[in-house]
């Protein structure tokens, strides 16, 4: 399937922008940071084509339906919605540096999605994803991880630049941008994947509603996902209490990402629910 | 006098502590940590297994604490309370103050927001205040609502403002929560849910209450045409589909398909498809006596028909079917003879004897509960067992659902008005500098200081613009 083998193409591109992202870290060297840049765009451009093929190639098998049906595309989908925000945030704060942690995390995710342990066959569904919330659900919760995914890039370069010292000449830190900047993005960030999560939820919700005739069930999934959006809540509320911007907002939305991650994998590999057709 | 002021002391710390934010953060992170027990020890159906592991003191202080149903326990529906409670009384506290921001009078010579503009903020144009400031409020105009002017011979202020509602954005996310958890206790008072299996061709009109496993009765009657599974190529199912018919006295009977994602509703009852098997139904027995020239006896039966075999008085009943005993017995039928004096005898008679005479000690299969021989002169062999499917239907009932789903959209609106839209204030001033006037814009914002500060590009790039063209004129 040549999808698959756009994909795994497509990692080793965000490898290299991982690796020279990093070169213009340690080095300086801005070049390396516009080589990277291009690499990135060229690579999510292949990351969509691949995914619009796979989408066209389950037609062909006549089986055909949106490429966000089982773990290996959700992972595709995942890393695609990172690069996608990642780009975005380039665009707009004219600053690469988040790019080194992005790359990273978008590599690493699809270096295991390319892994023999994940099943890269298209399937057909199974009736219980036979409905039209598969897509609104899937893109709203992924599309909030990702955005969770660089709240989390941004905290860790927060904490990161939080080590400068005017006395050491570090250009690690010299090209990150101000910590200011870095943590109203987070939370721009945070409040995006916020909604998103809110609509993730609520799209579950109605869809669990006409397939399995309750809204709500407490299953694993359902009750991981509700504790990430209490722990978001509790970080948007933190905003408001004094003292608690900046290194104390990075650390909590990191720990939000680590409940984000256990949501998806966690719940899939070591609990075990209604959800558990997505492993 | 003393008691009275101590006492409203008294209840205005607990009014501070109910209406603290750091409250509400202890509450949030307390429901997320009690959370994640509930995903580790097994609840409900799944607790039973996990709970015969545990020592009698350790077993008494979980039930004790209800953990085997925590997200149901008195404790946990506690702490839900108490951070509704919060929010209400947050919400109450802070309503004053948003009142009073949201019918503070706009001011429109304010000259605080222009201390420290950036001096891309601020140009000169050709021509007197007085006309300047004419096309500054048309322009205004075109983009707000309620332009305010005031102007002196030297200079000139024009005020306007948008997004003043989005004060009230997060009182509509609180009321949000509060819907939706009004709509799950009125869901679970006033609704319930069950379940109940229908063989391909039968009736009900009763289904079992999850709750306490109680039947309850319809009202109506629900009769299972068919039953079908459709599979893909490789294997996986495709469709699970249950034809349908509800019969209800007094009405023509409607027809309804039931599949996976598209319940059905009759009588205020929704209907889902959750499940699928077959049971054994009928039982056909091959029956020798030994010594007699009887030769093989046929029959069929139902389970739990009754019958009885030629040169016996006994009856004879099959008690039981199964379509495969133990998991790896096979097909396997209990049968039952009352003989008219002396005990009852009670064997099991296999559909796959040959195998099991190969794979199970021989002791074993000759033992009373086993032997197909146990009721002497005759012998039992089970031919084939007929199994009928049956499909397994959820049926629901939630007055609460539609307060739920309106929660939901008040919540999402909620957010977009309370993290996309702001209070912006913008004031132009329009100042005499010799044949020139000087133009200069400034804002104030409650929230996205990053939303206000485009704006005040955009306004003034587009006012520069303007007034550049409008100069050439004169």
């Amino acid at each position: 399937m040549i999808n698959s083998v756009i994909l795994s193409y497509t990692t080793f591109v965000y490898f290299a922008s991982f690796m020279l992202y990093l070169i213009m870290m340690v080095m300086g060297k801005e070049i390396m940071g516009r080589v990277a840049s291009l690499l990135t765009i060229g690579g999510l451009i292949a990351h969509t084509v691949a995914i619009i093929l796979r989408w066209v190639e389950s037609y062909q098998m006549g089986i055909g339906h949106a490429p966000l049906s089982n773990w290996y595309e959700s992972l595709v989908f995942f890393a695609w919605a990172m690069i996608f925000f990642y780009v975005l945030i380039e665009w707009r704060i004219r600053n690469r540096s988040i790019g080194t942690f992005a790359s990273l995390l978008a590599l690493l995710i699809m270096a295991y999605a390319s892994s023999s342990s994940v099943d890269s066959q298209i399937q057909p569904l199974i009736p219980v994803l036979k409905s039209n919330w598969l897509i609104t659900h899937v893109i709203t919760c992924f599309v909030g991880y990702a955005a969770f995914g660089i709240g989390f890039c941004l905290s860790l370069l927060y904490l990161v630049k939080k080590l400068d010292n005017p006395k050491k000449k570090n250009i690690f830190i010299k090209v990150i941008p101000d910590s200011d900047i870095l943590d109203e993005l987070n939370y721009q960030m945070i409040i995006i994947g916020f909604i998103l999560l809110t609509l993730g939820i609520i799209t579950g919700a109605v869809w669990a509603h006409s397939a399995w005739g309750r809204y709500w069930g407490w299953d694993p999934k359902e009750t991981w996902s509700f504790i990430t959006w209490l722990v978001y809540a509790a970080v948007l509320h933190s905003r408001m209490i004094r003292g608690w911007q900046g290194k104390r907002m990075a650390i909590f939305s990191m720990i939000g990402f680590f409940c984000v991650i256990f949501t998806y994998y966690g719940v899939n590999f070591i609990l075990s629910g209604l959800h558990s057709y997505a492993t | 006098m003393m008691i009275e002021s101590n006492n409203k002391k008294k209840s205005n710390s607990l009014w501070n502590m109910l209406s603290s934010m750091k409250l509400t953060l202890t509450l949030l992170i307390l429901l997320a940590i009690t959370s994640i027990f509930g995903t580790l020890i097994p609840q409900q159906q799944e607790a039973m297994k996990f709970a015969q592991g545990l020592s009698p003191g350790l077993l008494r202080f979980f039930e004790l604490l209800g953990l085997f149903d925590l997200y149901h326990s008195l404790w946990f529906r506690a702490i839900i309370a108490l951070l509704a409670l919060n929010l209400v009384i947050c919400s109450i506290n802070r309503l004053p103050t948003t009142l009073r921001l949201f019918r503070a009078p706009s001011r429109t010579d304010r000259s605080k927001p222009f201390e420290n503009l950036p001096p891309e903020r601020s140009f000169l144009v050709k021509g007197g205040i007085e006309d300047v400031g004419r096309h500054v409020a048309n322009f205004l105009r075109k983009r707000y609502r309620g332009v305010l002017i005031k102007s002196t011979p030297e200079k000139s202020y024009l005020y306007a403002e948008r997004g003043r509602y989005s004060y009230f954005g997060v009182y509509f996310v609180h009321f949000s929560i509060l819907l939706i958890l009004m709509g799950g206790i009125i869901g679970s008072v006033f609704g319930f849910d069950a379940y109940v299996n229908i063989l391909e061709g039968g009736t009900v009109d009763t289904v079992v209450l999850r709750r306490d496993m109680t039947p309850m009765k319809l009202g109506f009657s629900v009769h299972c045409e068919k039953f079908s599974v459709e599979y893909y190529e490789n294997g996986s199912p495709k469709e699970f589909r249950s034809d349908l018919s509800f019969h209800k006295e007094g009405t023509l009977p409607l027809k309804g398909s039931l599949l996976m994602n598209q319940p059905f509703t009759f009588g205020g009852i929704t209907f889902y498809q959750s499940s699928y098997g077959s049971i054994p139904s009928k039982v056909h027995l091959k029956i020798q006596k030994e010594g007699s020239d009887l030769g093989e006896l046929v029959i069929e039966v139902e389970t739990g028909e009754t019958f009885s075999v030629p040169g016996s008085e006994s009856q004879i009943q099959v008690e039981d079917a199964v379509s495969n005993l133990n998991g790896m017995m096979g097909p396997a039928a209990l049968i039952s003879v009352k003989p008219k004096e002396g005990e009852e005898i009670r064997f099991w008679v296999f559909q796959d004897i040959e195998r099991l005479s190969k794979q199970y000690p021989e002791a074993m299969l000759q033992a009373p509960r086993m032997n197909p021989s146990s009721f002497k002169p005759y012998t039992f062999f089970l031919q084939n067992l007929e199994s009928r499917s049956y499909t397994g239907l959820q049926a629901n009932k939630d007055p609460g659902v539609s307060l739920v789903w309106l929660g939901c959209f008040i919540m999402v609106a909620g957010f977009f008005m309370t993290f996309f839209t702001s209070h912006r204030k913008i004031w132009v001033r329009i100042s005499k500098s010799e044949e020139e006037a000087r133009i200069s814009v400034a804002g104030r914002t409650n929230s996205n200081p990053l939303t206000l500060e485009k704006e005040l590009d955009l306004v003034t790039g587009q006012l520069h613009k303007l007034l550049d063209k409008e100069g050439k004129k004169i």
